[in-house]
């Protein structure tokens, strides 16, 4: 198990303290179209950003948030038959998240053309493919504290 | 790899509920419509692997520590998302 490459650390305690809400996204992420069960957490300490987990597996996890908290105006286009397929029937029933890539203390990535879009009422979820995808990157920097580039 | 030669208008059918039929062809554009059940997902192949890739990269454990985002405002979510557990 340990090689240079592993960081080891203490497997996640389940806790109880921790706001998480279950997450079904039953086409799954693009390339983990087979991981459809995901809880969504936010940790103490952590905000604004939250892990999104795979269910069954705490080591499986991605770092998502929310683009209100770093480009306001981000308005993905949501394609029409995502929207009829996740039942969404005003903005206001859809939660936009991010997948953030953690390349650092210092820099952070994140994905502004697939972002996941969950019905706030039924807890399911698409990572969609907006749109309007080609106004924004895959791999947008994020504003971090002491970014050094 | 299965080729199939198509004129203009004709279509393929796959697993007897995907229909994908040829709408035009002008120079050397295709133009494809495709009927596919909603859960179905259809993407562009080279924004797929873009995000896939991306994907691929963000999985991470939760061990992870996360960077510090200054927040320029006290920006505050609607709602809370779905349903609590």
């Amino acid at each position: 198990m340990t090689s240079a490459n592993v960081i080891e650390c203490e497997e996640p305690e389940v806790a109880e303290a921790i706001p998480c809400c279950e997450v079904r996204m039953p086409a799954g992420l693009l390339g983990f179209e087979h991981m459809k069960d995901y809880l969504l957490i936010a940790k103490p300490g952590e905000a604004p950003f939250r892990w999104l987990q795979v269910k069954n597996n705490p080591a499986l996890a991605f770092v998502v948030i929310e683009p209100l908290y770093f480009m306001p105006d981000y308005q993905p286009d949501i394609p029409e038959a995502d929207v009829e397929l996740l039942e969404l029937t005003s903005p206001d029933d859809a939660a936009v998240y991010v997948i953030v890539t953690v390349a650092g203390p210092h820099r952070a990535t994140v994905n502004l053309k697939g972002p996941i879009v969950i019905n706030r009422n039924t807890g399911v979820g698409k990572q969609v493919v907006i749109v309007n995808a080609a106004q924004y990157s895959v791999q947008q920097p994020l504003p971090l504290n002491g970014n050094a580039g | 790899m299965l080729i199939l030669s198509r004129k203009s208008g004709e279509s393929i059918v796959i697993d007897g509920r995907i229909h994908v039929k040829i709408v035009r062809v002008e120079g050397d554009v295709v133009k494809i419509g495709i009927e596919a059940p909603a859960e179905v997902p259809v993407h562009r192949r080279e924004v797929y692997e873009e995000i896939q890739h991306s994907n691929q990269q963000a999985l991470t454990r939760q061990c992870t520590a996360l960077p510090k985002l200054p927040l320029t405002a006290t920006v505050k979510p609607k709602r809370e998302t779905a349903k609590s557990v």
